[in-house]
C-alpha cells in the first residue's frame, strides 16, 4: 500500500525532450556567439579543459606572470613557448597577442645583432600577430597592431595600408585614421591620404588642427613631412 | 506550501551547525582576496586576474558547498531517525524532498551572495564596478550550483553517500566536457556511437553550458538570449533530477 | 469501533540471495476507538515492525493496513495521529519550544493556539524549567518526555507509542502512565509497544502477543489468562509462546 510513485518518473524521462530541444539552442547559441569557436581549431582548448576545467584562465594569468618576468630579465627566447602557451589557452585574450608581437618584432628584434636574426624574429611577430586576427576578426585591435608593425618597423607600406582600411572597419579610436593617412602618403596614395585627413578634420574634433596642417603641406607641397626631417 | 517552507527553513538552520560549510567559505573569500595581491601588473591584467580567479572560486567551492551540503541532506536524517517523527506528520514524502532542495538553495544562495559581494566589492575597490555581464557570469554560476545540488540530493533517495560522492564528483568533472566529447563523436562514422553519443550528450549534465567566463574576462559580451535559454536549461534539469528524487523516495523503506 | 486495523499484514524483508526474513506474519489486528492497546513481544517480534507498517514508514508485502479507515500515506489521517518512536532522536540545537513549533508548523495550526498550547504540553511534560536548553543537552529521559510532547502537538485522536518506557527510571514510568490514562480520559485511543510487562499490565485495556512476526493473541488480560490458563501476564507470554513454537504437545520446549 503505497502512493502510486511512477507518474513521478514518467514526467522525470519526458522532460528530457524538452531538455534536449533547449540543449540545441544553447548549443547554437553558443557557435554564434563564439563561445565555443575554438573548438575545432584548436585541440589545445580541449586539452586545457581537460586538464584545468575551470580553471584555464587562471593558469593562463599564471604563465603570463612568468613570462613577464622573463622579460623583466631579458630571457626572451623563454617567453615564446609562454606566449604561444597563454594565446592557446585564451585566443580571445587580446593583449596577448599585441604584446607577444610586439616583443618579438620590436624588443628581441632590438636584442638579437644578426640581420638575419632581426628578420626572423620580425616575421615571428607579424606571424603571430595574423594568428591573433584569425581569432579575433570582428575587432579593430590586431589589425592596428599589425598594420603599425608593418608600418613604423617594417616599412612595408602596401600591407599597413591593408591592415589599417581593416581596421577602421570596427570600432576604433580615433588615431587609427591618423596612422592610416599617414600610411596611405607613404604608399603613395596622395588622393587617398587627402580625402583621410579631410575625413579625420570633419570628424574628429581634437584632430582639427593637426589634420588641417597635414592636408595644408599635402596639397601645397605633396608631403606632410619637410624636407629636413624625411626618413 | 507552507511544510515545505518549515523544513527548509529547518534545513537552512541546521547547516550553521556545519562546520564544512564555513571552512569553505572562508577558503573562498581568501582565494579571491589573494587575487588582489598581484599588483605588479598593470591595472587591466590585474582586473582580469582577479575576476578569473574569482569567477574560478565561486563556481569550484561553489560546486564543492552543494555537493557536501546536499549529500548528507536525507541521510542524516535517516541515519538519526529524525525522519520517522517528520514523515508519520501530515507531510507528503514529496514535501519533505522539495523541502530539503529549498533548503539546499537557500543555503547555497547565501553562501554565493556573500562570496560575490565580497569579489564585487573587491572589484569596486579596483575602480571597475561590474558590468552587466559579470553579473549574468554569476546569475550562470548560480543556476549551475543548484543545478549540481539537486543532482546530489536526487543521488542521495537512492544510494549511498559513498557512491553519491563519487558520482558527483565524476558528473561534476563529466559535466565540463560533454561538448568536447560530443566534438570527437561528432567525427565518428560509426551511426550507433553517434547515437550513443547524442544520447548521453542529451542525458548528462553539460555544465560547461553555464561557463561564459572565458569572454567576458576579456571583456567579450554575451546576449541575454543566451543567458535566458541556459538558466531554461538548468531548471528543466532541476526539474527532472527532482521528480527522479520524487520517485525514488516515494518508494525508499526506512 | 475499530480505529486502526490491519488484514492478513504481511511484511517479508529480502536480505540477499534465497535470504529471506519474515518481519510479520498475516497480523489481523483491531483497536478500539478509546482504548489503550498494548501490543507485546521480545524484540524481533515484530512488534516495531507493525508499527512502521501502519505509519507509512515501511510497505507492506502484502495485506492492508488501515487508520481511521484510510490508508497509511493519507495526510488527512495523520493529522489526528501523534507518534513516538522508539529512541527517539531530534534537531538538537534546537531548543523544547522550537522543537514543538516546528512541528507544530507542519499541521498548519494557528500560532496563537500553537503557542498556548506547547506551553500547556511543556507543564504536562514537566519540561517547563528546561525551555531554553538545547535538546543536545537533554538526558534520556527529558527526550522521552519532550518526545511525548512532540506526538501531542495536534491534539491527535490517536496516539502510538513505540516503547514509550525505554529508558526510564520508576518515577518516569509512573508518570508517563498517569499520563496515557489521563489521556485514555479525554476519550484518545492509545496504541503502544512494549516488552515491559508489568507497564503493559497496569494501563492496557486490550493486548496483544507478537511472537516471530506472528500475532499470536488477541484480547482482555482476563479473557487470555482463562484461555491459556495463565495465572498473570508473564505466565501467559510464556504460554502463548511455547503453544506456539510446540504446537502439538503445548509444552514448551525445542522451537522449531
Amino acid at each position: 500500500m503505497r502512493r502510486k510513485a511512477w507518474p513521478y518518473l514518467l514526467i522525470g524521462i519526458l522532460l528530457f525532450l524538452p531538455l534536449g530541444i533547449v540543449q540545441i539552442r544553447v548549443d547554437y547559441e553558443r557557435k554564434v556567439q563564439d563561445l565555443e569557436s575554438n573548438l575545432v581549431l584548436m585541440p589545445g582548448q580541449m586539452a586545457g579543459s581537460l586538464v584545468l576545467g575551470g580553471f584555464k584562465g587562471l593558469a593562463a594569468d599564471l604563465l603570463w606572470l612568468n613570462m613577464e618576468e622573463y622579460w623583466h630579465t631579458g630571457q626572451h627566447y623563454k617567453m615564446l613557448p609562454l606566449l604561444e602557451t597563454v594565446s592557446w589557452l585564451q585566443p580571445n585574450y587580446i593583449l596577448v597577442w599585441s604584446i607577444g608581437g610586439w616583443h618579438m618584432a620590436y624588443n628581441i628584434y632590438a636584442e638579437v645583432k644578426d640581420p638575419n636574426e632581426k628578420q626572423f624574429w620580425y616575421d615571428q611577430g607579424i606571424k603571430f600577430l595574423k594568428k591573433g586576427i584569425s581569432y579575433n576578426p570582428d575587432k579593430y585591435d590586431l589589425y592596428f597592431e599589425l598594420g603599425w608593425t608593418y608600418y613604423n618597423k617594417g616599412k612595408d607600406y602596401p600591407n599597413a595600408v591593408a591592415m589599417l582600411e581593416k581596421a577602421i572597419k570596427f570600432p576604433h579610436p580615433e588615431y587609427v585614421n591618423d596612422v592610416l593617412a599617414h600610411a596611405y602618403e607613404k604608399n603613395g596614395q596622395i588622393d587617398k591620404a587627402i580625402k583621410e585627413w579631410e575625413y579625420i578634420r570633419d570628424n574628429f574634433v581634437t584632430f582639427v588642427p593637426v589634420a588641417e596642417r597635414m592636408l595644408f603641406n599635402l596639397k601645397t607641397k605633396g608631403t606632410t613631412i619637410p624636407k629636413e626631417n624625411k626618413d | 506550501m507552507k511544510k515545505i517552507w518549515s523544513i527548509g527553513l529547518n534545513t537552512f538552520k541546521e547547516s550553521f551547525r556545519k562546520k564544512m560549510m564555513y571552512i569553505l567559505l572562508v577558503f573562498a573569500l581568501i582565494v579571491i582576496g589573494a587575487s588582489k595581491f598581484f599588483g605588479f601588473l598593470t591595472a587591466e591584467e590585474e582586473l582580469k586576474m582577479i575576476k578569473d580567479v574569482s569567477f574560478s572560486t565561486i563556481e569550484f567551492f561553489g560546486a564543492l558547498m552543494a555537493i557536501f551540503g546536499s549529500l548528507y541532506a536525507i541521510s542524516t536524517e535517516i541515519e538519526r531517525k529524525t525522519i520517522y517523527t517528520l514523515l508519520t506528520k501530515p507531510i507528503s514524502r514529496s514535501d519533505f524532498v522539495l523541502g530539503k532542495f529549498f533548503g539546499m538553495a537557500m543555503i547555497l544562495l547565501v553562501n554565493f551572495i556573500l562570496i560575490s559581494l565580497f569579489f564585487i566589492g573587491l572589484l569596486i575597490f579596483k575602480h571597475s564596478p561590474p558590468d552587466i555581464d559579470v553579473l549574468k557570469t554569476l546569475v550562470l554560476i548560480f543556476v549551475e550550483l543548484i543545478m549540481i545540488s539537486s543532482i546530489t540530493l536526487s543521488l542521495g533517495t537512492f544510494s549511498s553517500d559513498a557512491f553519491n560522492v563519487i558520482c558527483s564528483f565524476f558528473l561534476y568533472i563529466v559535466g565540463h566536457l560533454t561538448s568536447y566529447g560530443r566534438e570527437l563523436v561528432e567525427r565518428t562514422e560509426n551511426v550507433i556511437l553517434k547515437g550513443l553519443g547524442d544520447m548521453l550528450y542529451t542525458i548528462l549534465p553539460n555544465y560547461e553550458n553555464f561557463n561564459i567566463r572565458d569572454k567576458v574576462v576579456v571583456g567579450v559580451s554575451v546576449n541575454w538570449a543566451y543567458v535566458g535559454n541556459t538558466v531554461l536549461y538548468g531548471v528543466l534539469y532541476i526539474a527532472i533530477a527532482l521528480f527522479i528524487a520524487l520517485y525514488f523516495f516515494e518508494r525508499r523503506e526506512i | 469501533m475499530s480505529i486502526i486495523s490491519t488484514r492478513d499484514l504481511t511484511k517479508i524483508y529480502v536480505l540477499g540471495k534465497n535470504r529471506e526474513v519474515v518481519g510479520l506474519n498475516r497480523a489481523n489486528l483491531e483497536v478500539n476507538e478509546g482504548e489503550i492497546f498494548g501490543i507485546l513481544g521480545p524484540n524481533g517480534s515484530g512488534k516495531t515492525t507493525c508499527l512502521k507498517l501502519l505509519l507509512g514508514i515501511l510497505f507492506p508485502t502484502s495485506g492492508e493496513a488501515e487508520i481511521l479507515g484510510r490508508p497509511p500515506y493519507d495526510t488527512e489521517m495523520k493529522k489526528q495521529v501523534g507518534f513516538l518512536p522508539e529512541n527517539p532522536y531530534y534537531y538538537d540545537y534546537l531548543n523544547g519550544p522550537e522543537l514543538l513549533t516546528f512541528y507544530g508548523n507542519l499541521f498548519n495550526i494557528d500560532h496563537g493556539l500553537l503557542a498556548r498550547r506547547i506551553d500547556h504540553l511543556l507543564e504536562l511534560v514537566e519540561l517547563n524549567d528546561a525551555r531554553r536548553l538545547a535538546l543536545r543537552h537533554y538526558s534520556k529521559g527529558m527526550l522521552e518526555r519532550i518526545g511525548l510532547a512532540a506526538s501531542l502537538v495536534n491534539d491527535p485522536r490517536i496516539l502510538i507509542l513505540d516503547e514509550p518506557t525505554t529508558g526510564l527510571d520508576p518515577i518516569g514510568c509512573r508518570d508517563t502512565r498517569n499520563l496515557l490514562l489521563k489521556l485514555k480520559g479525554q476519550g484518545k485511543t492509545i496504541l503502544l509497544s512494549s516488552h515491559f510487562l508489568s507497564e503493559v499490565e497496569r494501563v492496557c485495556d486490550r493486548i496483544a502477543i507478537f511472537h516471530r512476526g506472528n500475532l499470536l493473541a488477541t484480547g482482555t488480560l482476563a479473557e487470555l489468562n482463562a484461555r491459556y490458563q495463565a495465572d498473570n501476564l508473564e505466565d501467559l507470554f510464556v504460554k502463548t509462546i511455547s503453544v506456539f513454537d510446540n504446537p502439538e504437545t503445548g509444552q514448551p520446549g525445542a522451537a522449531q
